[in-house]
């Protein structure tokens, strides 16, 4: 079995039947129901801990009206976080690595921001196009970067998560093709680059707790803007 | 504070199990029927209670991963090192078939591998510590709730002693009390006897001390006029021959002295 290294972006199919759902939907397995009992079992215990925590930590800054969008972001975190993580093994297609996916998540959660913002507090959401203290003959052109600014969040958004993930998992295909070719060849320089990949390895699990974390965070602080 | 962090994670953990708990039911117009498409595979009836408990710890597992059933299995047919013997045999018939390549892959699987096991083996007992202490942290506080709750009934029920024996001993109290009371009242029933005789003998001493300054007063004012009468009824004339008389006693007197002498 050749791999190239396309063949970890590839939307994976299995005679002709798309299995782009089943890797979306897997995560969903991992995180069990949360029972009814008082006391549960450890891995029950450590993710309502964790989704509570990370929920209360998250939604601090905002505002009451901001509290409807708990359940999305802690879902969202959830989701993203396994996905990352999930992607890390051997083998898997990492649908976060999916610029279609990425913008999908990104485009509509910050437009409904933006439209949250602009449909209950029209003045202040158009008032953070001009930040305070700027000098009179820069407001025109401030305005316009800001409004770039504004109009890129989506983008920026999208491309840093795409990004993040494809070039961490190239790297590591990269660095283990060289491993794996020097290693018959010059058995230390071999050695050498494993103790890299190893280092890059631990570095792909912080980036991928990191930019899912991120993703969440921004969506926070565009939400505590405009809400 | 705390309490309103306590009761907003209250409240996301309930929506989100709520979420999670009806996401299959009310997703789509679908919805409930798919819960009951799998009712034809159920074995035996639905029975909601009681429910048999779930267990407390997971199933054994050696090496991370393989469960301690397999070895159980194997063990009457291939002894101790059987399972092992088995995997062996199976990774090397991939390896040597080609079944599975080794590619960057593996090299790749190898560094995660590396970073899990050595995650799992450093931080695994302090993750497990961690979500025991959360559990046993609830139920110290429940506990404790429950000790409080005992300590203040059982002092409760001295106090309510406490009050059954004081109440037996208010007999005794009102007998002292009502034993006061008589006291006061004879008391009070001797001064006032006592301000009566006063107050009798007062006007009887009052009449007494009249009727004696009546009689003094006769007397005196009778005494004053029998010597006035007396003092007025003395003319010269008998004055001089009483006079006489007493020179002449006085005469009489002095020869017999003399006479004696």
């Amino acid at each position: 079995m050749m791999l190239s290294f396309f063949d970890q972006f590839l939307s994976p199919t299995f005679l002709g039947i798309p299995l782009i759902a089943l890797a979306l939907t897997l995560p969903w397995v991992l995180f069990p129901k949360p029972t009814t009992k008082w006391l549960n079992n450890r891995t029950v215990t450590l993710q309502s801990w964790f989704i509570n925590r990370f929920t209360q930590q998250l939604l601090l800054p905002l505002n009451l009206s901001g509290h409807k969008w708990a359940a999305l972001f802690a879902s969202l975190m959830v989701f993203l976080l396994s996905l990352n993580m999930l992607g890390l093994l051997p083998y898997t297609f990492t649908p976060t690595t999916q610029l279609s996916l990425n913008m999908g998540l990104a485009v509509p959660l910050w437009l409904a921001t933006v439209i949250i913002g602009m449909r209950t507090q029209p003045t202040v959401a158009l008032g953070h196009l001009l930040p305070e203290g700027t000098p009179t003959p820069l407001i025109p052109v401030l305005i316009i970067i800001e409004t770039i600014s504004l109009f890129i969040r989506p983008l920026a958004l999208g491309v840093r998560l795409t990004a993040n993930l494809t070039a961490g998992h190239l790297l590591i295909q990269l660095i283990a093709t060289a491993a794996f070719v020097l290693a018959p060849m010059m058995p230390t320089v071999a050695i050498l680059t494993a103790t890299v990949l190893f280092l890059l390895t631990l570095l792909e699990v912080a980036v991928a707790m990191i930019q899912a974390y991120v993703f969440v965070l921004l969506l926070s602080l565009y939400l505590q803007e405009n809400v | 504070m705390i309490e309103k962090q306590t009761r907003f994670n209250q409240s996301v953990y309930d929506c989100l199990f709520l979420v999670a708990a009806n996401a299959l039911k009310g997703s789509s117009p679908l919805g409930a029927g798919l819960v009951q498409a799998s009712r034809s595979l159920h074995t035996t009836s639905q029975s909601l209670a009681p429910v048999p408990s779930l267990p407390e710890k997971g199933g054994k597992v050696r090496h991370g991963i393989f469960p301690e059933e397999i070895f159980q299995l194997l063990y009457p047919k291939t002894g101790v090192t059987g399972p092992y013997m088995l995997g062996t045999g199976l990774l090397l018939y991939m390896l040597s078939k080609e079944i599975y390549v080794i590619n960057h892959e593996t090299i790749a699987a190898l560094s995660i591998g590396t970073v899990i096991v050595y995650g799992v083996k450093k931080f695994g007992p302090d993750v497990a510590a961690f979500a025991d202490k959360l559990n046993q942290d609830k139920v110290a506080k429940a506990q404790e709730v429950k000790d409080l709750a005992m300590t203040s009934l059982s002092q409760a029920i001295e106090e309510e002693k406490k009050e059954q024996w004081r109440a037996e001993g208010r007999s005794l109290l009102f007998d002292a009390k009502k034993n006061n009371v008589a006291m006061l009242l004879e008391t009070n029933y001797r001064e006032r006897l006592h301000m009566v005789t006063h107050e009798v003998k007062r006007r009887l001493d009052y009449q007494v001390a009249l009727q004696d300054l009546n009689r003094r007063m006769e007397q005196e004012h009778m005494v004053n006029w029998v010597e006035k009468s007396v003092v007025g009824s003395i003319t010269p004339q008998q004055e001089k021959e009483s006079i006489a008389k007493c020179i002449s006693d006085l005469k009489a007197l002095a020869k017999s002295t003399q006479a004696m002498a």
